[in-house]
């Protein structure tokens, strides 16, 4: 239509055009929300400070430290036994009755029995039901 | 009847079941319908696309319903979507009407939900008909008004903008395809990444981590709350339900789940906005609306034939132009993926076995619910009640199931499980908008081929506005959806500025 208009795209280079567009974008959002909210930003330290104050840090952490670990032991151990899914069943047992007895509040016999059943029989199931039933791979 | 194949004891089956586990996952706080969809997706590979929809849809349509449960007897919305049924619902209960509240709220679902199905079945096809015609310019077009929409429905038009190209950003972190076109290098990655990054980050892994991940991680930072106790969760029954209640609200009933209906079809949208908008109207328009808010059965009716009509509407865009229209139907695109089948204009005509599945998945599920909450709602109450600290780590463990089988065995995926669940964390500090994101995600890499090859062919900018006539009402969709964003956060700030002048 106009001279102007006119673009002509160089193959070799095709794949970053769009990211340098959207990147241009996304800084240009960002530079627009830091001068308009300068001074929420400028004392989001108490916004954060008031977050974790309220944070129930044992469950929260613990949450996240449990996770962790059970990604990164599943496939070490799982590599013993190649393609049994046994490292997926082996992690699982121990996460689900660690992460059920994080959450629980009261610690008596009548709790932790449940969490302590719920942990054998879960991870089982679900492991019978996809190596044996759908034969699909697990850790 | 060869188009009826599927319609096997197991398909009801699993529809039914799907709505029951959806009705849980509704029905406890802090669990959603966008969750019980991404925990249940990994059981979906062996099923095949017509029963692993079943089962989805069937989660879909219970997830929504069941949030009206502890609205109505804690004032506690199970799902984001129910939140305005607290409003009357509550106090309702403490009259001692819960179980007429509930019947009310579980009758207007159904309504909403079928009103909503029978808009899916006639203008679904009607605008895959349409967009058919569509080339990428006008794609690409839509996405950007999708992307616009949501953003102008946001609680913050700027962040949403921000949040829907950060979606984009993150998507575009692989290789450009040669398949669709590209030159097959990888881009926006450092090089010891590039063996895990080369195909980006998978959709699922990312839903599974925003969606599943991050709820428990925020449920976790709150202490667990403990569950609910039958103590809490008395049923009270002093006022019989009975439908003549209905006689007056049919206009309610049918304006409620239109609007239900149109929320959903705009892109990105969630419940809450549906029975927000809902219950506004029904107020707005109510012969004593001041009793809203104060027990009004007609409070009820409209927040939950508005957030059941989302259920047809969300399903509109996601099988006419591939653009989901909210977050659990955006979990059904993985679905589809899964199986191998592109949703998109063509879907509809291409696969009409598949269409039909799930119109009846959808008749089925609904009705499932209405029967299973009807006459067995004091039941239903007692799922409430099944312990979170048993739950949670369950639905950990599903995360971890869907994310490494997604792609037959990769563990970067589970990472990204991880990543992306801490990211969904911190955006709900950060005030960042995850439906947007989760758009921008799905869509970014579409985006940018639509962009791209448009440029190629074209060699001019100018065709984004003179290609077709569709081209310009799309940009004057756009800038009168931001437009419409920008007068409403004035008002806003008026109103603010008012009361505290006041």
């Amino acid at each position: 239509m106009f001279e102007f208009t006119k673009v002509t795209i160089d193959f070799e280079t095709s794949h970053l055009l769009f990211p340098t567009i959207i990147s241009c974008i996304l800084a240009l959002l960002g530079i627009s929300i830091l001068i308009r909210d300068r001074k929420r930003i400028a004392t989001s330290g108490k916004h954060w400070s008031i977050i974790f104050s309220k944070m129930d840090k044992k469950r929260f952490f613990g949450t996240l430290f449990l996770t962790v670990l059970y990604f990164s032991l599943m496939v070490p151990i799982g590599d013993l036994w190649p393609n049994t899914g046994y490292g997926f069943l082996i992690c699982s047992i121990p996460f689900l009755f660690l992460a059920g007895l994080l959450f629980l509040h009261e610690y008596t016999k009548q709790t932790i029995l449940p969490v302590v059943i719920v942990a054998l029989i879960a991870p089982t199931f679900v492991w019978w039901l996809f190596t044996d039933l759908f034969f699909l791979s697990l850790p | 009847m060869e188009l009826f194949e599927f319609l096997t004891p197991l398909f009801v089956l699993l529809v039914m079941g799907g709505t029951f586990v959806g009705i849980i996952f509704g029905a406890i706080p802090g669990l959603t319908a966008t969750m019980a969809v991404a925990v249940c997706l990994p059981l979906t590979y062996p099923l095949g696309l017509e029963n692993g929809l079943a089962l989805l849809l069937g989660l879909y349509v219970g997830g929504i319903s069941g949030g009206l449960v502890p609205a109505v007897l804690l004032n506690i919305p199970g799902t984001p979507s129910s939140i305005t049924t607290t409003f009357d619902g509550y106090p309702m209960s403490q009259r001692g009407e819960g179980e007429r509240a509930l019947k009310i709220g579980i009758f207007s679902s159904l309504v909403g939900g079928i009103i909503s199905l029978i808009a899916l079945y006639f203008f679904a096809p009607a605008l895959a008909d349409f967009a058919i015609r569509f080339s990428y310019v006008e794609k690409f077009l839509i996405i950007i008004f999708a992307l616009s929409v949501m953003a102008a429905l946001s609680t913050d038009l700027l962040i949403g903008i921000f949040s829907g190209f950060l979606g984009i950003f993150i998507s575009l972190i692989d290789t450009y395809d040669v398949e669709y076109g590209g030159n097959g290098n990888t881009r926006l990655m450092p090089e010891s990444l590039e063996y895990w990054l080369e195909g980006g980050f998978s959709l699922l892994p990312v839903l599974i981590g925003i969606f599943g991940l991050a709820a428990i991680l925020h449920e976790a930072e709150a202490g667990v709350p403990k569950g609910m106790s039958m103590k809490d969760l008395k049923v009270s029954s002093k006022n019989k339900f009975s439908f003549s209640i209905f006689k007056d609200q049919i206009v309610n009933l049918v304006r409620s789940s239109g609007i239900g209906t149109f929320v959903g079809i705009l892109p990105g949208v969630g419940g809450s906005a549906a029975s927000i908008l809902s219950y506004t109207y029904a107020k707005t328009f109510s012969k004593n609306p001041e009793n809203f808010g104060k027990g009004e059965p007609a409070g009820i009716i409209a927040s939950e034939s508005g957030n059941n009509g989302l259920t047809g509407g969300a399903l509109v865009p996601l099988l006419s132009l591939g653009i989901p229209g909210d977050s659990t139907t955006a979990l059904l695109i993985g679905a589809f993926t899964l199986q191998g089948v592109q949703v998109g204009p063509l879907f509809i005509g291409n696969n009409p076995m598949t269409w039909n599945a799930m119109i009846v998945a959808m008749i089925i599920a609904n009705f499932a619910m209405f029967f299973m909450m009807f006459y067995a709602i004091r039941y239903i109450v007692m799922i409430i009640t099944v312990p979170k600290h048993i739950l949670f780590p369950i639905i950990l463990m599903m995360c971890v199931v869907g994310a490494y089988t997604i792609n037959y065995g990769i563990i970067f995926d589970v990472w990204t499980l991880l990543i992306f669940g801490i990211f969904g964390w911190l955006a709900k500090h950060l005030s960042l908008e995850i439906a947007p994101f989760i758009i921008g995600f799905i869509l970014g890499h579409s985006s940018e081929i639509y962009f791209v090859k448009s440029l190629e062919s074209f060699e001019d900018l100018s065709i984004f506005f003179t290609k077709s006539w569709i081209a310009v009402v799309l940009w004057v969709l756009i800038i009168g959806s931001i437009g419409f964003s920008v007068l409403l956060s004035r008002k806003k700030q008026d109103n603010t500025a008012n009361e505290v002048a006041d």
